[in-house]
């Protein structure tokens, strides 16, 4: 498998993982009112802490994100656990780490270009 | 490696914010039973109240503690036609008064805002901090 020690390799994973997690928020407001929904959410940085925690280097596969019904949240009447300041707070939270990894992506890049103009 | 969570304002004005719809819940269902005499069983509508309780021994937010029932005295007027109307013509009414749950109302959604306030600003708070890496 690839295993790898490259922030880019991390960073563009991450990235992804937040797409996916955008997808899986717009999910649950959409199913604010299904009766008998369970909230999804996307476990990502506790399977990155874990690969690199055991040896500084991450399997890509090991840190595929993963789709997961947390079932932490009290269930309404109808059986649906979907609370919609819940949602726009994790949404505001996944945006902010999107807007952060695709600026430091961007940094990397940039020290790479600097790095290959050098005259 | 443990995984950092810097977000916690975010959690915080959330927990402000559910338990403050969690109060509008509870006003709007007494001023829908401002006049319910029977509230299930027999008794009139009792007023509610929501009860909050900070969350955690720390920086932890706030929950709901419990929604209790307001025990003061029931008012009771004569309405001798009434249904539920005792051996005089009183009826036992809820003890819900519309412009007190009027105040609270108001007082709630402003809650409501400022915990919305207290995110809209620390998203801009970090937004800030990003550009730095532009």
């Amino acid at each position: 498998m690839s295993r790898t020690s490259n922030i880019v390799d991390f960073l563009e994973a991450g990235i992804k993982a937040e797409s996916l997690r955008q997808k899986a928020i717009a999910n649950n407001v959409a199913n604010l009112q299904t009766a008998g929904y369970r909230r999804i959410d996307i476990k990502f940085e506790q399977l990155l802490a874990k690969a690199l925690n055991s040896h500084g280097a991450a399997d890509l596969d090991e840190i595929r994100p993963l789709i997961y019904q947390p079932k932490q949240t009290p269930v309404k009447s109808n059986g649906n656990d979907v609370n919609l300041e819940t949602e726009v707070g994790e949404m505001v939270k996944n945006t902010l780490r999107h807007k952060l990894f695709v600026r430091l992506l961007n940094k990397k890049y940039l020290a790479m270009e600097a790095a290959i103009n050098v005259k | 490696m443990e995984v950092n969570n810097s977000f916690d304002p975010i959690d915080i004005a959330i927990s402000g914010m559910r338990a403050q719809d969690k109060s509008i819940g509870v006003i709007s269902s007494n001023i829908a039973n401002a006049q319910s005499t029977d509230g299930g069983q027999g008794q009139p509508y009792r007023r509610l109240e929501a009860v909050f309780k900070a969350a955690g021994d720390d920086i932890g937010g706030v929950t709901l503690d419990e929604i209790a029932a307001d025990m003061s005295e029931l008012p009771r007027i004569l309405r001798p036609g009434h249904p539920n109307a005792d051996e005089q013509g009183y009826v036992t009414m809820p003890n819900v008064d519309l412009p007190i749950e009027m105040v609270n109302l108001t007082m709630a959604a402003r809650a409501y805002q400022a915990n919305v306030a207290v995110l809209k600003r620390y998203q801009q708070m970090v937004e800030t901090t990003l550009e730095l890496l532009r």
